[in-house]
């Protein structure tokens, strides 16, 4: 830090980690598989730093050859409103020199491809087909243990439910026309049958979404799409006597439009989620913002508490979790001030608009996505805000451009985010942030990359940030979110691919921030690190 | 273009979704008010007091008022100038009325108040104490429910004895007004120093039912648990004295208090007086293990000071107490 007399920390560390997958398939129609882990911390004194344990476990089949089932681990994901692992903030177009350590991060939280959550439970699911309207039925339920009791006054948690997912045949042949319908039911309860507690939660989200196949012809598409529900939350006491009961409903329907000669999809929804909507399954955030820090918890003179940053986000594990919180998890404004929650985020109502191009010959594809939404309920005022958000990436593959055998890559993100309020001088919000990512990836003889990149963080001017006691009932307003902030993540490296999927990366990264109303505690981290990724 | 009957179906259900699907709460906004937490102060209207005189017993109350830009903390605290007696109210609001400051004549802390001027104080702590004054006078006391025993303002005359049978206790024993009584001007003291016959004892005084114009105490209920006795103690945290406080059933049915024949029952631990200042005693009659059948023939109280030789030094110290407004209220302790 400048001005700061004290010496400047470093921390060492590092970690061989072996999962090993055993399957065994003791017959055609069942098959089980467990997951084993083997970690060696370095430094550990040959053997004392050493652990095993089992990552995963399952155990999947079909009865009857009907019913597919699978019991222990597994990914689940429904819809953005009842079951859903939304996005990270802080990223939109992450730049590969930041992606291993992501890569990381994803594969430690579970975080499986499609926001699926991992759970643990039982599944099973079936099709049916149809000769006359109905095209095809699938059905699925499932049931997952989220929480264990402590058997005095936590009670176990679970969260269960299903889907019916509707195909219609087609109406029409010459248009394509086409209906897809899905009933979604997601169900978190408590159970207080067993030890002491006497107290628990019941939180239900029922949605219907459709995807309606207006058109779909050679050169054109258009989808009508949306979702809608509504959500109960019942906090029950003494085991049966309802002392919190909150119900709230949201829609979101919307076009897309596919240009299929000029590989352009345009989209537009309205979005209505009221401010009670509670959705615990899909509401769940992947950062807990007030998670402590694995590097540097404190800085300064004054020993503060750091707060989180692009340094953090972009490789800290213990700041990430996918386990389900039953209260709305804090946020950082400066990242994610429209949807801190994904698509769930209740308290908005407006428009989101979406512009994908992806042309078939790879060398540029780009997309722009963004919302324009309100309040529907004030927080500590009448006065409701404004977001005003867009979201730009772009991925130029030279390479393809030039017809050259070595990749040479340029991705671009950038975000741009408002939020305003007017009202009385103390009510006004005007809250403003940039988010800006380049990488490179250099290809300089086989296999051999080169890779730099930087993602940058401005922000400035003035929010409050509700504190939450539980559910997402406002509880206070701490002290206004000041901002006039610098964050600044470089990275340059060199990576080496054996081949898909295993590689060895050499980097070196760098991290500064700054804010002007505190200039005595801005300050700077460095690391260098090796990093090997075998997946065999 | 020729679409299936059934199509028609979703854009009907887009529109019963859509209208549905709309409708939320709005009538209040999320937590507290932000002007509230971070609004900078005005004072709207000044302290207003409803009346310059109130009459408490004749069911009179004093209504303040005070407007605010925002809500906040506020104190209101009225002080007897000749008693001490001290109400304090306290709330979160933008304004006072009568919803949220209205006196009913009651106090604090005791004392309780005299027929006597008293000092009001609207007070924003949050404010830099910012206070605002008024005075309200009292001509006429609140009357507190229950039946009243005895609150020492009259002679008692030949219902009290007082038993100094050790010659231990000061000549200052008996109805007093050289200091703030609880409640009126008297209270009656016991004072005095076991140092005679060292035997924790230092002297009694047994008040007779007949104090009250009955022979037997007339109790607002003889059930135990719901009939409460109320007194007010001074101590003056002089840490080695008790006071015990007796309760006498007739054994004999003589409607006299015969000491000897006559059947007593106390509470258990008594009353250490190692504090400073009057406090409030109260409890149900059902702690003494009393019955309905023998509270129907209480035929006096006794008080008892005692002087805790185990803790004394020596020579010891002396021991005092006071003892003022005895009652005796059905359902609950009396309410101040």
């Amino acid at each position: 830090m400048d001005n700061n007399p004290e010496k400047v920390d470093r921390v060492t560390d590092g970690e061989f980690l072996l999962d090993l997958a055993i399957n065994a398939t003791p017959n055609e129609k069942s098959e089980v598989q467990a997951i084993l882990r083997l970690r060696n911390e370095f430094g550990g004194f040959f053997g004392a730093g050493q652990s095993i344990e089992v990552r995963e476990l399952w155990a999947r089949g079909i009865i009857a050859d009907i019913v597919r089932y699978r019991v222990g681990d597994m990914d689940m994901v429904m819809t953005p409103f009842t079951l859903f692992n939304p996005d990270e903030e802080g990223m939109v177009n992450n730049p590969s020199i930041f992606q291993p350590q992501k890569d990381l991060i994803y594969y430690e939280q579970f975080y499986a491809e499609g926001n699926q959550r991992r759970l643990q439970g039982a599944k099973v699911d079936m099709g049916l087909n149809f000769s006359k309207g109905l095209k095809s039925a699938d059905v699925m339920a499932f049931i997952s243990r989220i929480r264990g009791a402590d058997f005095f006054t936590t009670p176990t948690r679970f969260v269960g439910g299903g889907s019916v997912d509707l195909l219609s045949n087609t109406f029409n042949d010459s248009l394509g026309l086409k209906a897809d319908l899905g009933l979604n039911l997601a169900y978190t309860w408590d159970d207080l049958t067993v030890g002491e507690a006497n107290s628990g939660i019941r939180n239900a989200v029922t949605t219907i979404d459709f995807d309606v196949t207006i058109l779909e012809q050679s050169k054109m598409g258009l989808h009508l799409r949306g979702e809608v529900g509504r959500s109960n939350l019942n906090v029950l006491e003494e085991d049966s006597i309802s002392v919190y009961k909150i119900d709230d409903t949201f829609l979101e329907v919307g076009a897309a439009l596919e240009l299929k000669p000029q590989h352009l999809t345009l989209s537009v929804s309205y979005v209505d989620v009221g401010p009670d909507f509670f959705s615990i399954g899909a509401q769940s955030k992947r950062i807990g913002f007030d998670r402590p820090k694995s590097y540097f918890n404190r800085v300064g003179a004054d020993n503060m508490v750091r707060m989180p940053g692009l340094f953090d986000i972009s490789r800290d594990r213990s700041m990430y979790t996918f386990q389900l919180s039953d209260r709305l998890m804090n946020y950082d404004p400066r990242l994610s001030n429209t949807s801190p929650y994904g698509r769930a985020t209740p308290n908005r109502q407006g428009l989101r608009f979406g512009l994908d191009w992806k042309p078939a010959d790879e060398r540029i594809e780009a997309s722009v996505t963004g919302a324009v939404l309100n309040e529907i309920r004030g927080q500590g005022t009448n006065e409701l805000k404004s977001f005003n958000l867009i979201r730009a990436m772009a991925n130029v593959n030279f390479d393809k451009m030039i017809d050259w055998k070595n990749k040479l890559r340029l991705t671009l993100g950038y975000q741009y985010e408002n939020t305003s309020r007017s009202g009385l001088e103390v009510e006004k919000v005007d809250l403003n942030s940039n988010l800006l990512e380049i990488g490179l990836e250099a290809e300089l003889f086989a296999n051999f990359e080169l890779l730099a990149g930087g993602t940058f963080l401005t922000s400035n001017g003035r929010d409050y940030i509700p504190l939450i006691e539980t559910f997402n009932v406002v509880k206070d307003f701490p002290d206004p979110f000041v901002s006039d902030d610098t964050e600044a993540l470089l990275g340059a490296g060199l990576r080496y691919n054996f081949k898909k999927d295993t590689y060895v990366t050499f980097q070196y990264q760098n991290y500064s921030f700054a804010r002007k109303t505190d200039p005595n505690n801005d300050y700077t981290l460095s690391q260098v690190f090796v990093l090997y990724t075998m997946n065999f | 273009m020729k679409y299936n009957n059934r199509f028609y179906l979703f854009p009907l259900l887009c529109l019963f979704l859509v209208l549905t699907a709309c409708e939320h709460d709005t009538d209040q906004f999320d937590g507290p008010g932000l002007v509230d937490r971070f609004g900078e102060f005005q004072l709207l209207e000044g302290l207003t007091i409803s009346r310059a005189t109130v009459d408490f017993s004749a069911g009179e109350t004093v209504i303040f008022g005070a407007r605010f830009n925002k809500r906040l903390n506020f104190t209101l605290r009225i002080t007897g100038m000749e008693s001490g007696s001290v109400k304090t109210i306290q709330g979160f609001d933008n304004e006072l009325n009568a919803n949220n400051a209205v006196w009913s004549g009651g106090t604090t802390m005791l004392p309780l108040f005299k027929r006597e001027m008293c000092q009001v104080e609207l007070i924003i702590p949050d404010e830099n104490n910012l206070t605002l004054t008024g005075m309200v006078e009292i001509v006429g006391t609140k009357s507190y429910e229950g039946s009243l025993f005895t609150d020492f303002e009259t002679p008692l005359g030949a219902n009290l004895f007082t038993g100094n049978f050790e010659f231990e206790l000061t000549n200052r024993t008996g109805r007093q007004n050289d200091m703030p009584a609880a409640q009126g001007d008297w209270y009656f003291l016991f004072e005095g120093t076991d140092n005679v016959v060292p035997n924790f004892f230092v002297g009694l005084a047994d008040i007779s039912a007949r104090v009250t114009g009955e022979t037997y105490i007339p109790f607002p209920t003889t059930v135990p648990e719901d009939l409460y006795f109320n007194a007010f103690i001074y101590a003056d945290g002089g840490p080695h004295g008790i006071a015990v406080i007796q309760f006498v059933y007739d054994l004999n049915n003589t409607g006299l208090f015969e000491d000897g024949q006559d059947q007593t029952f106390q509470l258990a631990g008594d009353y250490p007086l190692d504090f400073t200042g009057w406090r409030q005693i109260s409890h149900p009659m059902s702690d003494l293990g009393i019955t309905q059948a023998q509270l129907s023939k209480m035929v006096g109280i006794r008080l008892l000071l005692i002087s805790n030789m185990n803790s004394q030094p020596s020579p010891p110290l002396k021991v005092d107490y006071g003892i003022d407004f005895i009652t005796f209220t059905a359902g609950g302790p009396l309410e101040l």
